[in-house]
């Protein structure tokens, strides 16, 4: 294996480990900025006040930071000159071509696929019991398919910089 | 029947192979 190719290698699973891991602590950070000890209310109680407003905290940072980084890519590449070839998918634009594809695939799936089932399932908007439990479902497949999205997206994150193996 | 997204394992693996498939993809428009 050449050293592009490592360089890359390492670049992808720098990025993978990296949202693991730091995903994790924005995670905690998000749903509670201070410490504060639960109480019983707050464990049995998931219309409670303080319950409700760290989902819409959570679920709206969540959102909005997709918002950003899809417009921070597209920027990138308007800036670099390289937006058209991106879109067509052009040479050597084409690995960070498709990987701005498969980044707005999974903003749009946050917005119109996970976010309108998620508020169901939340109780942000009213809904029966069957209705939430239903929407569980599609909330899990949209979330795991971002997830699943997310490697080949970090992937050719990493190869859009140097080709890599892509080029070689 | 489960999901492949149900297990981590199952999520990981077709986005390994998703990447594997559109890195070919790739090779072949620079090319």
């Amino acid at each position: 294996m050449d050293s592009l190719s490592i360089d890359l290698l390492l670049r992808w699973g720098h990025f993978i480990a990296g949202v693991i891991w730091v995903g994790h602590n924005y995670s905690s950070v998000i749903q509670r900025p201070n410490w504060r000890a639960l109480n019983a209310a707050d464990l049995i109680d998931d219309q409670s006040p303080r319950f409700q407003a760290l989902l819409h905290r959570e679920h709206g940072t969540f959102r909005w930071a997709s918002v950003v980084a899809w417009s921070a890519g597209m920027l990138m590449l308007w800036r670099y000159g390289w937006l058209m070839g991106a879109i067509t998918l052009q040479g050597t634009l084409a690995p960070i071509g498709i990987g701005m594809y498969i980044g707005t695939l999974m903003m749009a799936n946050v917005w119109l696929v996970l976010w309108p089932h998620q508020q169901k399932v939340l109780g942000l908007k009213p809904a029966s019991i069957a209705e939430r439990v239903r929407c569980s479902r599609i909330t899990h497949l949209s979330s795991r398919t971002n997830t699943m999205l997310s490697i080949p997206l970090l992937f050719f994150m990493a190869a859009g910089a140097h080709g890599g193996l892509l080029a070689g | 029947m489960r999901h492949p997204y149900d297990t981590a394992a199952g999520t990981i693996l077709l986005g390994l192979l998703l990447t594997g498939a559109l890195a070919a993809l790739a090779r072949l428009l620079i090319a």
